[in-house]
């Protein structure tokens, strides 16, 4: 590790070369089902170059890793991030932005999209693929995509299209970070099935604008919903010597979604809301009508960020399947501030349906201008038939040191 | 001849009379108003653009540097700015737009951070929040309009050996939210130029932090202060920006002060 450090950090090629290396450590008080270990680890090297040609900008990044657990892959390298576990080595940017002139941008390649106006829940950033092999990262996973994006005046506007579906990376069904560890009865396994997700992804447009306080915006898109939901093939139920095992598939249902975005200034705080109606004729998806409401404020070098969400429409198959939506309604309450050693943050996260929770704190220290040590822990509770209760035995403690440049 | 030549004399004392007169409307007693204006005449500039680089020494005598690089069109109540940092890695990309309006409001401002993909607003309370971990406010980033404030003139100091006005500036009433309930100038006397700024939190006595200007040179016809330093004297530290590749009135690309290019990840 330390001499791919030393190799990568030196500029040895022209444009600009950044990256880190950060080793992480996970303790476990609880073993799920006698069977996870207490300790985890987890190490990650990323490297980023950056150039300009022209006008024209180019970006392209690996990221290296090395999981102790289940979650990795055994695949290499899997450039487009279409297989059901977290590969060794994965592309996260490679994209080429072409002003088509001094206002508009069209973006090509794979790059990472951040829509939502709400933190914590966005209905707009839902349809995004995420990475829950560490169920508390909110990792977002980067698509294959066409991008055009511009201003005329006041307004800016963007279209999306993504050609190739980038399904969500779920953790290891029956391991601790899979939500539905609580609802395996003993002796029952479950063999996930790597089925291939659809080819096609979605297309969105998205517009927005400014008037003096007010930030207002609007969205469309149709195409596949990335978040699979799962089915049980029970009438598939093989016998073996360690029990039943259930097959599991995964299926990617279509959908349409449209929604409207408003923020505006207020006093001291910063209120965003958004609604938006989400449509399938997928039985097992359904339709939703997801509302959120986030209220921001800073104090000195803090900010306070409280944020509502919840679905007016209740899912027609078990909420802990779909696990996007299975938290909602929720309270989210985030507090964060910089210091002059670093900055920390805590959240309170709360399943108003269940009474289930998640209580997060971090403390990142910084050693240098480039290294980084960063405590936490993460601590679900609640109701099992809660999105948060239902990762209880997850709970856990982390240290994470970072070396970037 | 005799008789041309007395006359054009007599002009040349009327213009002369008259000049003095004129000047001394201005200069024998001095008018802070007067004085802000003349400066910001004087300094005023299409752009400005420069790169920065940044060190805040905290009371332990520890330092952070950072790298900016910083784009400015227009001057004081007409000023687009955008900062974009370089380095380090932490902060790197993270993006800054400013636009000034008129008096009676505060300026409009976002910060472009590269985790969330998108632009945040600053509400006009933030103002006081340290930008981006240095002892500069979101409020400070902002050029001084002297049309924002009640000014005063107070007499007459030496900065750094140079002869200085010194101009007290209140914020007036609904003209925008202020951290500072005061803030005392020091103008050099010959150039006109910004030495010294010490900064008033409200109910204080004593300022809170001072912003002093040094290393002055004349550049493309323009005075610059090439060093700045923000003194935070309740936090005990300092923040001291040295200015590097300066440039005026450069013409900016279209579409720069825009939200659209505040998020472009990996742009100016």
């Amino acid at each position: 590790m330390i001499l791919f450090v030393s190799l990568f950090s030196s500029p040895a090629v022209a444009g600009e070369f950044s990256g880190y290396a950060e080793a992480k450590g996970f303790v476990y008080p609880e073993r799920a089902r006698g069977q996870s270990p207490s300790v985890d680890g987890w190490g990650t090297l990323f490297n980023k170059w950056e150039e300009k040609l022209g006008e024209a900008r180019l970006t392209a990044s690996l990221r290296g890793e090395w999981l102790s657990t289940d979650d990795q892959g055994v695949r290499l390298l899997d450039p487009a991030d279409r297989h059901f576990r977290r590969p060794p080595f994965s592309v996260q940017d490679f994209w080429l932005r072409l002003p088509l002139s001094p206002e508009i941008d069209l973006q090509m390649g794979r790059f990472q999209l951040g829509w939502g106006k709400t933190d914590g829940y966005s209905p707009a950033d839902a349809f995004l693929p995420r990475d829950l092999t560490d169920p508390y990262a909110d990792e977002k996973l980067p698509l294959w995509a066409l991008r055009l994006s511009g201003q005329k005046g006041d307004v800016r506007y963007e279209a999306v299209g993504c050609p190739v579906t980038t399904p969500w990376r779920l953790p290891v069904l029956g391991s601790r970070n899979a939500p539905i560890n609580g609802e395996i009865p003993r002796g029952v396994s479950l063999r996930e099935m790597d089925s291939s997700p659809p080819v096609l992804g979605f297309g969105a447009i998205r517009l927005l604008a400014t008037f003096g306080q007010w930030d207002v915006g609007g969205w469309v898109r149709a195409g596949i919903r990335p978040a699979p939901i799962l089915e049980f093939r029970t009438d598939q139920a093989v016998e073996t010597s360690g029990g039943i095992e259930i097959p599991v598939e995964r299926r990617y249902a279509e959908e349409e979604g449209i929604g409207i975005e408003l923020s505006r200034v207020v006093g001291a705080w910063v209120i965003r809301g958004e609604v938006a109606g989400l449509f399938s004729r997928n039985d097992h998806l359904g339709n939703a009508a997801i509302g959120s409401l986030s209220a921001e404020k800073a104090f000195g070098d803090g900010t306070l960020l409280m944020t509502l969400a919840g679905n007016a429409i209740d899912p027609p198959v078990d909420e802990i399947l779909l696990f996007d939506r299975a938290i909602l309604p929720a309270l989210i309450t985030a507090w964060t501030r910089t210091e002059e050693w670093g900055e920390w943050k805590t959240v309170w996260s709360v399943g108003l349906k269940h009474g289930d929770g998640l209580v997060k704190a971090e403390l990142s220290y910084n050693i240098t201008d480039v290294w980084k040590l960063t405590m936490g822990g993460e601590a679900p509770y609640g109701s099992g038939a809660g999105g948060f209760g239902a990762l209880d035995a997850a709970r856990r403690l982390r240290m994470a040191i970072r070396r970037s440049w | 001849m005799s008789n041309k030549k007395t006359m054009v004399t007599s002009l040349v004392v009327i213009a002369a009379v008259i000049s003095a007169l004129l000047a001394g409307t201005v200069f024998a007693a001095p008018d802070a108003r007067a004085l802000l204006k003349e400066s910001e005449n004087r300094h005023r500039s299409k752009t400005q653009q420069y790169s920065g680089n940044l060190a805040v020494v905290n009371r332990e005598g520890k330092v952070r540097k950072k790298g900016w690089k910083s784009y400015r069109q227009g001057y004081a109540g007409d000023a687009k700015t955008l900062t974009r940092f370089t380095d380090p890695p932490e902060v790197k990309e993270v993006g800054f737009l400013s636009i000034s309006r008129p008096a009676g409001q505060n300026d409009d401002q976002w910060l472009y951070l590269p985790s969330m993909k998108r632009e945040r607003r600053i509400a006009a309370q933030d103002r006081d929040a340290s930008f981006v971990g240095t002892d500069f406010n979101y409020e400070d980033m902002e050029e001084f309009d002297h049309e924002k404030y009640r000014v005063t003139l107070q007499g007459e100091q030496t900065v750094d050996g140079q002869p200085c006005y010194v101009i007290a500036a209140f914020p007036l009433e609904g003209a925008g939210r202020s951290v500072y309930e005061k803030k005392i100038l020091y103008l050099r006397k010959d150039i006109l130029y910004l030495l010294r700024m010490d900064l008033y939190r409200k109910g204080d006595k004593q300022p809170s932090k001072i912003f002093t200007l040094s290393d002055l040179q004349h550049l493309e016809g323009h005075w610059v202060a090439k060093k700045w330093e923000m003194s935070d004297l309740r936090k005990g530290s300092r923040t001291t920006v040295v200015l590097d590749r300066i440039s005026y009135d450069k013409p900016q690309p279209v579409g720069r002060f825009t939200l659209q290019n505040l998020n472009r990840e990996g742009g100016d």
